[in-house]
C-alpha cells in the first residue's frame, strides 16, 4: 500500500514571453516561493524532481543540471522527468512515488520551460515527430491539433461557437490571476473572427508561447500533519499512453482520447471516486487549445462523453458554475510553458486551501482534479487531490 | 514610467546534421517504395494485423514474427487539416493540407499531403489514393501526396 502524501506548498511566478531570467533564475524564484509558502528551508528537503518537456526550446540539453543549485538540490538525490506536455502532471506523480514509497519525507517538484529564446517554437515542435515517416511532411502543432479537432467535432457534433466560449471563459478568468500572461476580456464573436490556424482552430482558440516555472512540495503524512492542520492529500494518480504511430491505432477514431480515459479511471479508482461529476468540486484541465479543454472534461468524467459542448453552453464550467474548470485562466489565459503546465495542479491546491485569491471559486473545494497531455496525441497524466 | 532596461542577451545557434537509420523494417519499406512504387506493411503471424509503417515486431502480441505484405496505395481519410502557417511559423497566403490515411487492407496508415482538392471537397471517411513521384529517392516524399479517389 502506498503511504499517504500531501501537498504542503506551492511556488508561483508570473508567466511571460521573453522572461529576462535564465532557467536557473526562474527555478530559484519558484523554489524560494514554495519554501516560504510551506515554512520550510532548503535543508528540510530530501530530494528534488525536475520536469521539462523539450530541451530544444531553451537550447540547453540536459537542462535539468541547470536546475540543481537553484532548486536546493545540491548534493541531494535529483531526477528529471519528461513526457511531453504531460510532464506537467507526470512530474508531480514521480515526486509522489518518492514519498508514497517511504523513501523520502519531503520532495521538491519543479517544472520549468523557457520557450521564447529560439526563433521558431514551431520548428522546434517539428523535431519531436518521427524522423522518417512524419517529420518530412512539415507537420507543426497548429495542424496537428487541427487534425485532431476536426475528428473530435465530427464525432460529437461540437461547434466552433462552443469552442469559442471556452476561450472567452479562460481568458476572462485570467483577468483575476496575477501570474497570467494573456488575460483578455473577449466576446464569442471576437474569437470566431480571429484568423484560422487550421480549421476549426483559430488564433484565439490557442495558448501563447510562454516562459515560466512552478514548484510544489510534497510531504509524508507525519511531516504534513506537523506543518498544517488541514492537509491537501494526493488521493489518486493515473497515466496512459497510446501508440507513437497515431495513424495505426486500434481505435482509429482520433476524436476520442482512450489514453486519457484510462489515466482518469486509474486516478479515480485509487481515490475511491465513482461519480466525478458529483464528487469533484473543481478542475484544472490541460487546455492548450479550446477543444482540448472540452476533450479533457469528457475524459476526466466532468461531463458525459460528447457532452462538453452542453457543459460550456450551460455555464457549468464557469467560475461561478457548479463545476468550475480553469478558474485560473488555464493555459490559454495564464500561459502555456509546456512542462510547467504543473500550474494546473498548483491552482487545484490553492483552490482547496482557499488561497486562490481573486481566482477563488465561490464554493468549498474538497476534491479537485488536474491533468496534462502531450506528444502527438500520446500521453495523459491525471492527479486527484483533496482534503480529508 | 521609464522603460525597464533589458538584460543583455547573447546570440547563438545549434546546427547539427544527422544521418538517421530507418531501421530493418524501414529499409524494406523505403526500398520497395523507391524501386517498385509499392507500399509495404508487415503482417503479424499471430494476430494478423498489418502494420504500416511497418515494424519488425507486433506491439500487441509482442513477438518478432512478421511477414511482408503489399498494401494498396489507397485508403480512407481518418481526418484532415489545412494549415495557414509554414513549419517555421510564417503565415501563408495559400494553405497546405494534410490528412491521416488508413490504408486499405491494413491496420495502419500514413500522414501525408492532400492535394488536387480544396478543404470543402473533403470529408472524413472519403476514399483517397497515393500519387507517386516519377523519380523516387527512397524516402516518404516518394509519395507526392494523396488525392480524392473513386471508390
Ligand atoms: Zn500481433
Amino acid at each position: 500500500m502506498p503511504k499517504r502524501v500531501a501537498i504542503v506548498g506551492v511556488g508561483m511566478q508570473k508567466y511571460e514571453f521573453r522572461k529576462e531570467r535564465t532557467v536557473e533564475e526562474m527555478v530559484f524564484d519558484v523554489t524560494r516561493n514554495a519554501l516560504e509558502d510551506s515554512h520550510l528551508s532548503k535543508d528540510d528537503i530530501d530530494s528534488v524532481v525536475f520536469g521539462s518537456a523539450v530541451d530544444a526550446f531553451c537550447g540547453i540539453n540536459n537542462s535539468d543540471k541547470v536546475a540543481i543549485d537553484a532548486s536546493g538540490g545540491l548534493l541531494k538525490p535529483t531526477m528529471r522527468n519528461s513526457t511531453s506536455g504531460s510532464t506537467a502532471i507526470s512530474t508531480p506523480i514521480l515526486g509522489y512515488t518518492h514519498v508514497a514509497s517511504g523513501m523520502h519525507d519531503l520532495v521538491m517538484v519543479i517544472c520549468y520551460e523557457k520557450m521564447s529564446e529560439n526563433d521558431s517554437a514551431q520548428a522546434v515542435f517539428n523535431t519531436v515527430y518521427d524522423e522518417a515517416y512524419v517529420r518530412p511532411i512539415g507537420l507543426n502543432v497548429p495542424i496537428q491539433c487541427g487534425l485532431e479537432a476536426r475528428a473530435y467535432l465530427h464525432k460529437y457534433g461540437i461547434t466552433e461557437r462552443q469552442m469559442a466560449k471556452v476561450s472567452v471563459k479562460n481568458r476572462g478568468n485570467a483577468l483575476s490571476n496575477p501570474y497570467a500572461q494573456l488575460p483578455m476580456k473577449l466576446t464569442v464573436e471576437d474569437v470566431l473572427a480571429s484568423p484560422y490556424l487550421s480549421w476549426p482552430v483559430k488564433l484565439l482558440d490557442t495558448s501563447p508561447v510562454t516562459d515560466g516555472a512552478r514548484a510544489l512540495i510534497l510531504a509524508s503524512e507525519d511531516v504534513a500533519r506537523e506543518l498544517t492542520d488541514d492537509p491537501v492529500w494526493i488521493k489518486g494518480v493515473g497515466r496512459g499512453a497510446d501508440s507513437v504511430y497515431f495513424m495505426g491505432r486500434k481505435n482509429k477514431d482520433l476524436g476520442r482520447l482512450d489514453y486519457a480515459y484510462l489515466a482518469a479511471k486509474q486516478a479515480y479508482d485509487m481515490a475511491g471516486i465513482r461519480n466525478p461529476m458529483a464528487e469533484i468540486d473543481y478542475a484544472e484541465v490541460y487546455d492548450p487549445f479550446t477543444y482540448k479543454e472540452m476533450q479533457h472534461c469528457e475524459a476526466m468524467g466532468l461531463c458525459p462523453e460528447g457532452g462538453a459542448g452542453r457543459m460550456i453552453d450551460e455555464g457549468i464550467s464557469l467560475k461561478e458554475g457548479p463545476l468550475p474548470v480553469n478558474a485560473s485562466g488555464g493555459l490559454q489565459g495564464e500561459g502555456n510553458p509546456i512542462g510547467a503546465g504543473m500550474s494546473r495542479l498548483c491552482w487545484c491546491y490553492l483552490q482547496a486551501k482557499g488561497q486562490a485569491g481573486a481566482c477563488q471559486v465561490p464554493k468549498d473545494v474538497n476534491n479537485a482534479v488536474a491533468n496534462g497531455w502531450g506528444g502527438m496525441y500520446q500521453y495523459n497524466a491525471v492527479m486527484v487531490i483533496g482534503r480529508d | 514610467m521609464a522603460k525597464k532596461k533589458a538584460v543583455l542577451s547573447i546570440d547563438g545557434e545549434i546546427q547539427i546534421n544527422y544521418k538517421w537509420s530507418v531501421g530493418k523494417a524501414g529499409d524494406r519499406f523505403f526500398t520497395e517504395l523507391r524501386d517498385h512504387k509499392k507500399i509495404m506493411g508487415t503482417k503479424c503471424r499471430q494476430c494478423g494485423r498489418i502494420l504500416v509503417p511497418p515494424r519488425i515486431f507486433c506491439e500487441e502480441c509482442f513477438v518478432e514474427d512478421m511477414e511482408w505484405v503489399e498494401v494498396e496505395p489507397r485508403g480512407s481519410l481518418l481526418t484532415f487539416g489545412e494549415s495557414y502557417f509554414s513549419t517555421d511559423g510564417k503565415r501563408l497566403k495559400e494553405p497546405w493540407m494534410l490528412g491521416i490515411v488508413r490504408l486499405k487492407g491494413s491496420n495502419g496508415g500514413l500522414i501525408h499531403f492532400i492535394r488536387e482538392s480544396r478543404p470543402e471537397d473533403l470529408k472524413i471517411g472519403m476514399p483517397v489514393e497515393a500519387v507517386f513521384k516519377s523519380k523516387p529517392e527512397g524516402n516518404i516524399m516518394d509519395i507526392l501526396y494523396f488525392r480524392p479517389a473513386n471508390n
